[in-house]
């Protein structure tokens, strides 16, 4: 289960990968997820440190590993070298902070709305940006006042216990949702309930991606302990976990047991029991989604998947949910990658490449006159909306406003700041 | 027509030809090597890889061992750019005898072999691929020395020094004069060079009995094919043997970039027969897993065979050549009623090449009048002019090009750059890409020449005569499938199926049609 | 609305794909990456149209009188994505390949059409300096000794690179970032009075046809583009382009999950529900009323043989007949044939695959493509006619 450096035995050197990455389309600083990969992990000794930095141009997305057609793990093997590589030298008090959402969230909520203002001054971007690393350009969202999971305490449930005759899913709302758009909990909450299911949130904290693609694997492990522990008992009674963040899923799915090497009953039930909201809603025949009834949404937007929901290997769920929706007109993205994965594009020294990788995506998302861009991950909706200057939403709040739910709106207010305008 | 005179003639340029050059340049002996092929093409450049600790031979073969032992500590020190220290680990599994680890212990030290043992959790920590079933585990100094390296700095030494290596130069006649030899030699391009040598050292390994024939001497030889394979990776960093009696397939070499199973051992009657048995592949496959096991799921890169020469001493014609003494044999057949001044040097380690050397250039002294000893053991070889065998220096140097240095990499599996290959091309021309290959290692990788075999082809055409690329890529390529098609299944099918894409369906390098069925 | 599941993202899946969408049906496409057009020269190579086939050849159970039909719905499926394909089913093409040799095919895209055997034109074959993947010294020296005057030259590319380039990378640069004028400027005075050049094939990668006319008139040439080593740019063209055309078409793409078998289920009897991936959480099944095989040969996976001999598809563990003795499939040489060139599944005229004594092995299984059996596609050089005719075939059997 766990990706080890044999694993580039697999690589025929047939360069699909390099084809097909977004980050070697745009620099050549980065030779190329084949080369950078199983080609240079041939010459890595496990007891001696990794020789060649260029790997850390690698922006974690994943399209080799899911083009190859061989099975290598490409972006896995970059990942675990990247994490050797960054465990050389002492981590960036930066890499620190970036990899932890939910702790910076939690300095900053009681002053929320002040730490919001600081956000959107370009002078304190630009000395964000020479103190620490933080690219000034990288759109970011806004704290929330009030976490999603202290609104609703009547959830929260360390068992499985069923609350009425409705089959029960849980749900993992990861930090994007808890601490910077809760509406999009509720909205959740509120589909899940017309369908038919009890919702309950069991313990969970941050997934720990940003951690792993810090190189912080050590801490990822951690809090994956953390959430292992949380939601053991549910999996374990065949409960569903239900995420509506694509790089958190994935991280339970397949990230934990690949890169972290967490393995055991646990881990197993864990990711074989874990569904993007999507998947889960049309899984099965009859699916959950043919419950609810979908009234016409004439607007015409943009979907975007994002990479680490393809990472899944399940296909592109929401996409299908909307197609289903009367009236909406879809545009589908034509990009692989947006260019922020994750915690790269907010740092200085990847910030032009990040952006080079999206500058299709942006072209496209202008020029197809779109009323919003729908995509699954919130550092996509953060980073499209800041650069292309339309709205991005998560693909539940088109669901919630056909499905006529009170909490929504399809216009829900975006949480990006605006940055410093469009670079030259 | 060319003539030269020298006073020591070496037939063989492998490490025990090469080896007694040096020693020879070292006491002021003029001297000249002819080899028939290139440079690694025999016997030294087919072996395990293996800086032997002793450490097998100490209960079958007590003198080889001490002889391994010493001369591994003296290697590190005069070549220590050909080897990396991997180290080495003996292992008892519950397959083994249990009685045997004390009496291989007691036998280590009793010849001078440094062991100590550790735990089978250690072992395992450092091994993960290692099988749970350790009894017990020693460490030794076992190391891999490439010998590709090795042999181009003893010819570079040699030629510094003074003395002629003389590649894809063949022995055809040799015959005794007045006051030594007459050797007529065969050259590229069929030329014919006359060389008059007042000694000759024959060490020609497999090839040592058609010398001798030349000299009009017996030279009983027998002739064993050993196989090994290379796994497509490191599957482990350290040497890993079998404690138990030695046998076929049960040690793997971490070599560069590869891991080598090996070896076997099947009698042949001919140098030449470097063929490969499928089933000799499984065999190796199904002995390495029990020190690794799940071995046959991971991927075997490509396999090749060498022959082991050894000498079968006149009292002793039927013994099996599994049991013959891997000691070396040197034979002064001027004593035995041959040819005065004609010594065969025959069979041993790679690892004793410096001390068979040394043995051998001290008989030659005798023969020549000369009062000089061996400076071999205190004279270190300058480091390989292209050091690039050692992981992971190459990685190193590609990760930080300057844009005004970079050169393109041509074999991409094995990082060799486009002016590494045109030097090479410059300083020993030649047509054939496997020669390169020896030099450079390209095709050495996963793709087998996938790639590299039409962008070296283009250089070669570039720097040699126009027709030479197309025929040398095909060349190449059924050099390469030589070794791959024992193990054409799973992966290896896989990358055999890109070749041919390649120079079939895009390049249509090859135009033959199916036989009609 | 039938479900049709398609496994293999290579020329036949993909054509197939698109065909069934045209004909309304509700199309998934499964497959573990991408496949083998990003390593063919994308052409199209339509072998022996003749009567002489082998009793099991896959255009014998496809029918032979429906390859101009695949063709023409092949070449309007690109045209919708802009890309013109140039030629005739029944008369054979000749272009020069990086090697220098002389391969013949039958349909070309427009970018490689003026790369058709003169000996009467005079031409400037033209590699890039430092670009590894295509030599013009080899081209030149192999079709000059064929009889067609030519003469190699090395022309520069702007700009500097830190890195060696591959072909898409050049492609993305004639695409993005390099003019028609800034191209023309570096390269007037080296082509001179070049009526036609012959360049490797990187000029543009998804919008290539408007790329390489550009680049025509910008220089006052005729140009040809020759295929490189992998990445091969005009078959990564074409499964771009086929791609796209796909999902625009409402199809449902599931990309990097390995097929590992098939669904089971008391109603199974004959048929199969589905198959069954390997997603990154681990085995979810997805069921289907029509499944289509087109996993290719051995060279991504769709066929795979083991150590012990046993050859099978990796999908379903059909048994493909095979020697047990694996010294047996393989020829002497590393080119030429080999004996597994013919192993494959058998259909029949529905395309379904059959077992030794003619027998369906499910009733809504079929396959098309590399995985089928009995063809030696290098020698008759009719890979991509196999793929496009098979998937025709297997489409009409599910949708008649």
């Amino acid at each position: 289960m766990t990706v080890t450096g044999w694993n580039s035995e697999l690589c025929l050197k047939c360069n699909i990968c390099t084809a097909a990455c977004p980050v070697a389309a745009v620099t050549d600083q980065f030779l190329g997820p084949k080369a950078a990969g199983p080609q240079a992990e041939r010459f890595r000794h496990p007891r001696a440190t990794v020789p060649d930095p260029s790997v850390s141009w690698c922006s974690g997305c994943g399209v080799c590993s899911r083009v190859c057609p061989h099975g290598v793990p490409v972006a896995e093997l970059n990942i675990l070298a990247k994490a050797r590589l960054a465990s050389q030298h002492p981590h960036p008090f930066r890499d620190q902070l970036l990899a932890r959402p939910s702790l910076l969230a939690a300095v900053a909520r009681p002053l929320a709305p002040l730490a919001n203002a600081l956000l959107g001054l370009s002078a304190a971007r630009a000395l964000a940006e020479a103190a620490l690393g933080v690219s000034r350009h990288a759109p970011m969202p806004r704290f929330a006042s009030a976490t999603f999971r202290s609104s609703v305490p009547q959830l929260h449930a360390r068992t499985p216990q069923p609350r009425s005759g409705r089959p029960l899913v849980a749900y993992f709302h990861g930090c994007s949702v808890d601490s910077y758009e809760p509406w999009l909990g509720r909205l959740t909450l509120q589909v899940l309930e017309a369908i038919g299911f009890d919702v309950v949130l069991p313990p969970q904290g941050c997934c720990g991606l940003p951690l792993q693609s810090n190189g912080l694997l050590e801490g990822a492990r951690n809090y994956a302990r953390t959430n292992l522990d949380g939601l053991g008992p549910f999996a374990a009674a065949n409960v569903p976990i239900i995420g509506t963040s694509t790089s958190c899923t994935l991280a339970l799915k397949h990230e934990y047991r690949a890169i972290l090497g967490l393995a055991g009953e646990t881990a197993d039930q864990v990711a074989e029991g874990t569904y993007d909201l999507f998947e889960f809603l049309l899984e099965g025949d009859p699916s959950p989604l043919t419950r609810a009834a979908l009234q016409s949404l004439p607007l015409r937007v943009l979907y975007h998947p994002p990479c680490q929901l393809q990472g899944h290997g399940i296909g592109w769920p929401a996409l299908e949910a909307l197609r289903r929706i009367p009236d909406l007109d879809l545009v589908l993205s034509e990009s692989d990658c947006c260019g922020v994965a994750g915690t790269y594009g907010l740092k200085r020294e990847r910030y032009d490449v990040a952006r080079g990788v999206g500058e299709g995506l942006f072209d496209q998302v202008q020029s197809s006159g779109v009323d919003a861009v729908v995509t699954d991950s919130e550092t996509c909706r953060w980073w499209v909306a800041g650069h292309a200057g339309v709205r991005a939403i998560h693909p539940v709040e088109i669901l919630a406003t056909a499905m006529g739910l009170p909490g929504a709106s399809a216009l829900a207010p975006s949480s990006i700041r605006g940055h410093e305008g469009p670079r030259p | 027509m060319s003539h030269h005179s020298t006073q020591l003639l070496v037939i063989g340029g492998g490490a025990t030809g090469l080896g007694v050059a040096w020693d020879a340049c070292l006491r002021g002996v003029e001297v000249v090597v002819v080899e028939q092929g290139d440079l690694g093409q025999g016997t030294s450049g087919r072996y395990h890889g293996l800086l032997h600790s002793g450490a097998r031979y100490v209960i079958s073969d007590p003198s080889s061992a001490r002889a391994c032992a010493r001369e591994n500590e003296r290697l590190r020190r005069l070549a220590p750019h050909t080897i990396e220290d991997t180290g080495g680990l003996f292992v008892s599994t519950s397959h083994d005898p249990a009685d045997f680890p004390d009496a291989w212990l007691a036998a280590c030290r009793a010849c001078g072999v440094s062991v100590e043992e550790c735990s089978p959790a250690s072992a395992r920590r450092d091994e993960p691929l290692l099988t749970p079933h350790v009894a017990r585990a020693f460490r030794v100094r076992d190391a891999a020395l490439d010998s590709f390296d090795l042999l181009h700095a003893l010819a570079a030494a040699v030629s510094d020094a003074g003395g002629t290596v003389l590649l894809r130069h063949r022995l055809d006649r040799l015959t005794p004069r007045a006051n030594g030899f007459l050797a007529a030699i065969t050259a590229p391009e069929s030329t014919v060079v006359h060389i008059e040598a007042q000694a000759v050292v024959n060490a020609a390994g497999p090839f040592a009995g058609r010398v001798a024939d030349l000299a009009g001497v017996s030279l009983p030889l027998a002739l064993g094919r050993g196989t090994m394979v290379a796994m497509a990776t490191r599957l482990v960093n350290t040497v890993i043997n079998r404690c138990k009696p030695p046998s076929d397939g049960d040690i793997i070499v971490p070599v560069g970039t590869v891991s080598v199973l090996g070896t076997t051992d099947t009698p042949t009657n001919s140098p030449e027969d470097v063929h490969i048995d499928p089933w000799e592949v499984d065999a190796l496959l199904d002995e390495a897993s029990i020190l690794l096991p799940g071995i046959e799921s991971h991927r075997a890169l490509r396999a090749w065979a060498g022959i082991r020469p050894l000498y079968r001493p006149p009292d002793a014609p039927r013994m099996e050549t599994r049991d013959l003494p891997r000691a070396h044999a040197l034979i002064d057949h001027g004593a035995r009623g041959g040819p005065q001044a004609f010594v065969t040097i025959i069979g041993g380690k790679l690892t004793t090449y410096r001390q068979m050397a040394e043995e051998t250039v001290d008989l030659v002294c005798r023969h020549l009048g000369l009062e000089a000893a061996s400076r071999t053991a205190s004279t270190p070889l300058d480091p390989a002019r292209r050091d690039y065998h050692r992981l992971p220096l190459r990685l190193e140097r590609h990760s930080r090009p300057a844009v005004d240095d970079h050169s393109p990499v041509v074999c991409e599996c094995e990082l060799v750059t486009e002016r590494e290959l045109t030097d090479a091309l410059r300083s020993t021309p030649t047509h054939e890409l496997d020669d390169l290959r020896r030099d450079l290692r390209i095709g050495m990788g996963p793709c087998q020449a996938g790639f590299c075999a039409y962008r070296a082809a283009a250089l070669l055409t570039q720097t040699q005569h126009p027709q030479a690329g197309l025929t040398a890529v095909a060349a190449f390529l059924n050099e390469r499938w030589r070794g791959l098609r024992p193990l054409t299944w799973g992966y290896a099918l896989r990358q055999h199926e890109l070749t041919r894409r390649i120079y079939q369906d895009l390049l249509d390098v090859d135009a033959g049609a199916a036989p009609e069925s | 609305m039938t479900h049709l599941l398609v496994v293999g993202q290579g020329l036949a899946g993909l054509f197939a794909a698109n065909l069934a969408l045209r004909k309304g049906l509700r199309v998934t496409l499964i497959s573990q990456g991408r496949g083998g057009l990003s390593l063919s020269p994308g052409c199209l190579d339509l072998g022996r149209t003749a009567a002489s086939l082998p009793s099991q050849h896959p255009y014998r159970s496809a029918g032979l009188q429906n390859l101009p039909a695949a063709v023409d719905a092949f070449r309007e499926l690109l045209l919708l994505e802009g890309i013109e394909f140039l030629g005739n089913p029944d008369v054979s093409m000749t272009l020069p390949t990086a090697a220098g040799r002389l391969r013949h095919t039958h349909l070309v895209p427009r970018s490689m059409a003026l790369g058709h055997f003169d000996a009467e034109a005079r031409m400037v074959i033209a590699g890039f300096d430092g670009f590894r993947d295509f030599d013009a010294g080899l081209v030149g020296d192999g079709i000059r000794r064929a009889g067609w005057p030519a003469q190699s030259i090395s022309l520069p590319l702007p700009g500097e690179a830190r890195r060696d380039l591959y072909s898409t990378d050049l492609a993305r640069r004639f695409e993005r970032a390099w003019t028609p004028e800034q191209l023309s400027s570096l390269w007037g005075p080296r082509l001179g009075k070049t009526a036609l050049l012959g360049l490797p094939a990187v000029l543009g990668l998804d919008h290539a046809p408007e790329t390489h006319l550009a680049l025509e008139r910008s220089l006052g040439v005729g140009i040809f583009e020759i295929p490189t080593l992998p990445p091969s740019v005009p078959g990564l063209r074409l499964e771009r382009a086929l791609r796209r055309r796909s999902l625009q078409g409402g199809g449902r793409l599931i990309e990097g999950p390995t097929v590992v078998g098939r669904v089971d289920g008391r109603s199974g009897g004959g048929r199969v529900l589905g198959v069954v991936a390997a997603t990154s959480a681990g085995p979810r099944a997805f069921q289907a009323d029509a499944v289509i095989l087109a996993t290719g040969g051995f060279l991504n996976g769709g066929l795979r043989a083991d150590r012990a001999g046993r050859v099978a598809d990796s999908v379903f563990d059909l048994p493909v007949e095979a020697a047990s003795d694996r010294g047996e499939w393989l020829g002497d040489g590393c080119l030429g044939y080999h004996p597994y060139d013919l192993f494959g599944l058998r259909v029949n005229e529905h395309m379904q695959p059959i077992d030794r004594q003619g027998r369906v092995f499910f009733d809504n299984l079929f396959a098309c493509g590399g995985v089928l059996g009995g063809a030696d596609r290098r020698g008759e050089k009719s890979r991509q006619g196999i793929d496009l005719l098979t998937a025709y075939a297997a489409v009409h059997s599910v949708a008649p």
